[in-house]
């Protein structure tokens, strides 16, 4: 190792000349993925592969009970799970080596790029039925008009609060209905001691997803992330932290640690997910209810549409074989009573009225977020693939705006700044 | 390490090394049965090197030479676009300022953990009772996951009732916001020199323990002081592990991604290069997008400023040797 000889150095050279043409022949060897197969000339096969983003729900747990149940007989469903962004690049990857698994789990904003990066088979080929869906959940998977994939049902966002810190601070919930009348209550409840409100503004999609309530609440559109509309939400949620309404972790806060600080009680208000509607009904310590998010001047500001869709990537081979595969699981998951478990499984409710009806009457706690959902946007449903790229740089005009921590010429220069790049 | 030219015999091979005998041009024609078996014997190195390190090597830089997104990615036909995106990365203000972060990281997490690791490791040299044990627990931070001790740094750093602030608020300092854009950097560097502590503790007390100590008598004996002893022996004799500890801490430093990703997720100032480059090769944090060509020209860049720190530690020691 001390000395570079002459001969050392040849042999280095031959190593990165064989490099070089491995490199080379490697280019073509994949399989090119065809559009070509339809379920219907296909037939299930034994062996059934099933990706979904909840790596929680474990070998076992009610959800992995449910999808294995779906197998059609005489077939076994492998199911494994990633987090969201990691799935993605795991399905760009398998679908690119020709070996993706028959069924995916795809995050609704993920879709129109999928698409367009051609990992995704139609909702006709693989025979997946979407009739029923509500237009704005199945938005954001209409590419072009062409549907691709369904969506098993729905979340959304609303505003939490804890009962027993707004009675003692003296505060009407039913007094929020705008901005205005939303600051008055968290400055009463901080006031009397308590402390404001959490949310999560964490980089990334999910930062952007807790956002969006109060940007499109303002008259904000993604199109234009620059405008004064844009500016105002940013300022919103900039002056909480400035006035210490909100924790200062919130710039990093993911959904889940914006809860557990709402679940100390210590707070008044908690931005999050009907995903913890259930977990909400069984605080300890204290009791809670939610409110619509209300938008600038109006009661109910329109949320973004949450949760995943069920998906039939692209194939190598027999590829009729696995578009049947995935028929048959996700007619299973989203048709009849099972309707009903899977979203009750998942805590969403069903993208189908009649199954959200159900579901409704069934538990009352979902009562307050049906409207929510009904009036919810869909993320991608104006910019297509092209909200990726909105969203990374809203992310960054959401970060300086938190750390501007209420100065108005920050926020402001954070939001130009994004608009932009 | 042989190859086709090599001739077997070993004392030919000493003759040639002392310059007696010159190479057979010969042996190319007609290699012998000895010599195949020598090719045979570092084929399986030869072969892993190219599998493992050659290949994705190349492909990182081929990468970076052609116009990839996610739809090229999987069907191929990614434009060939030369050194445009080099020119693209290089031409962002946000590079440069990257960079500017990059270096403030590496230098000072590299220059703290070696000057902490050495008082340390000279500090435990004088044996005394409990000294393994209390060596044994500086290890620590080594030994724990990284996910773990980031977790634990970002709560400590919690700007409304983090720990860390309760102990400024001691000395009568304001509560810092830790984790904001503009002290990200100062707090990553913190938790970066933690972790790297124990790494330079344990290669330089190994090296003070070659360091004979008849040395220490001798100069103790022509009357030099403990600081004397330290500047005149310890330092000059432990030059090439320093050395060593120094290089293996600046690639370790430039690499890190972990520690940074779990605190703050490269947002503000604790952006690096090696930050940068994930987000953008993974499509996470605010880089929501997935830039595969972007992050395999940062990555590459990042790769030949480790090559020449490399090559800059080949020609000291061969200084030194001389």
């Amino acid at each position: 190792m001390r000395n570079m000889s002459p001969r050392r150095a040849a042999t280095i050279g031959m190593v990165f000349a064989a490099a070089t043409s491995l490199a080379a022949c490697s280019g073509g060897s994949a399989p090119e993925p065809t559009s070509s197969g339809n379920a219907a000339e296909g037939a299930t096969t034994s062996e059934i592969t099933f990706w979904d983003p909840y790596p929680q729900r474990a070998d076992g747990s009610e959800w992995d009970k449910l999808v294995k149940s779906c197998a059609p007989a005489g077939a076994t469903l492998v199911r494994s799970s990633a987090p969201q962004s990691d799935l993605f690049n795991q399905l760009t990857t398998a679908v690119k080596e020709g070996n993706a698994p028959d069924i995916v789990v795809l995050d609704n904003p993920m879709m129109p790029e999928a698409v367009s990066a051609g990992l995704l088979a139609t909702a006709q080929q693989a025979s997946i039925d979407t009739n029923g869906i509500d237009e704005n959940l199945l938005g954001p998977g209409l590419v072009d008009g062409v549907a691709y994939g369904v969506p098993f049902g729905s979340n959304a966002l609303g505003l939490y609060y804890n009962k027993d810190v707004l009675s003692k601070a003296g505060v009407d919930p039913a007094s929020v209905t705008d901005w205005d009348s939303l600051n008055a209550a968290i400055e009463k409840v901080v006031a009397s001691g308590a402390k404001g409100i959490t949310f999560s503004g964490v980089a990334g999609e999910e930062g952007v997803f807790q956002f969006l309530p109060w940007f499109w609440g303002a008259g904000a559109d993604l199109s234009d992330i620059g405008s004064a509309e844009a500016v105002s939400a940013g300022q919103l949620v900039s002056d909480w932290i400035g006035k210490g309404w909100a924790p200062r972790s919130a710039a990093t806060d993911n959904q889940s640690a914006s809860w557990d600080l709402f679940l100390t009680g210590e707070y008044g208000f908690a931005e999050n997910g009907s995903w913890f509607a259930s977990a909400a009904a069984e605080t300890k310590g204290f009791t809670t209810a939610v409110l619509p998010i209300p938008g600038k001047d109006s009661a109910v500001a329109p949320v973004p549409t949450g949760g995943e869709f069920a998906v039939a990537p692209i194939q190598g081979t027999d590829d009729s074989n696995h578009y049947a595969n995935a028929s048959a699981v996700i007619s299973c998951l989203t048709s009849g009573d099972v309707a009903v478990t899977t979203n009750e499984t998942l805590g969403y409710l069903s993208a189908k009225p009649d199954v959200r009806g159900q579901q409704v009457a069934d538990n009352p706690l979902w009562k307050p977020w049906v409207g929510a959902i009904e009036g919810a946007k869909g993320r991608t449903t104006e910019l297509g693939p092209k909200y990726v790229d909105v969203s990374a740089a809203l992310s960054e005009a959401i970060q300086g705006a938190l750390n501007a921590a209420g100065d108005g010429v920050d926020v402001s220069a954070a939001f130009k700044d994004a608009a932009v790049n | 390490m042989s190859t086709a030219t090599s001739t077997p015999s070993t004392s030919l091979a000493e003759l040639r090394r002392h310059g007696a005998v010159r190479p057979k041009m010969a042996g190319f024609h007609r290699p012998r049965a000895s010599t195949l078996a020598a090719c045979a014997f570092v084929a399986p190195l030869v072969v892993y090197l190219v599998v493992f390190y050659a290949f994705p090597l190349m492909q990182n830089v081929a990468m970076s030479l052609q116009r990839y997104d996610r739809g090229t990615f999987v069907n191929g036909g990614a434009p060939f676009v030369g050194l445009d995106i080099y020119r693209e990365i290089l031409g962002q203000p946000k590079f440069w300022r990257v960079v500017g972060q990059t270096a403030t990281f590496t230098i000072v997490s590299i220059t703290v953990q070696y000057v902490v690791g050495l008082a340390l490791a000279v500090f435990f040299q004088n044996s005394f009772r409990l000294s393994a044990t209390l060596r044994a627990m500086f290890l620590v931070p080594w030994l724990l996951p990284v996910i773990v001790s980031g977790t634990t740094w970002q709560w400590m750093m919690n700007p409304d009732n983090g720990v860390l602030n309760s102990l400024v608020g001691l000395f009568g300092v304001d509560p810092v916001w830790w984790l904001n854009a503009d002290h990200a950097l100062m707090s990553v560097i913190i938790a970066n020199i933690w972790l790297g502590i124990p790494f330079n503790l344990v290669i330089l007390y190994s090296g003070l323990q070659n360091i004979p100590t008849e040395l220490y008598e001798a100069a103790a004996i022509d009357g030099a002081g403990a600081w004397r002893r330290f500047w005149s022996v310890t330092v000059p004799l432990l030059r090439p592990v320093s050395l060593i500890t120094l290089l293996l801490g600046l690639v370790y430093t430039l690499k890190v991604v972990d520690i940074i990703w779990i605190m703050t997720m490269g947002t503000g100032t604790s952006q690096t290069l090696a930050t940068w480059s994930y987000a953008m090769a993974f499509g996470k944090g605010t880089s929501g997008v997935i830039k595969y060509s972007e992050a395999s020209v940062v990555g590459t860049i990042l790769l030949v400023v480790a090559l020449i720190f490399g090559l800059v530690y080949i020609a000291v020691q061969r200084k030194q040797e001389d």
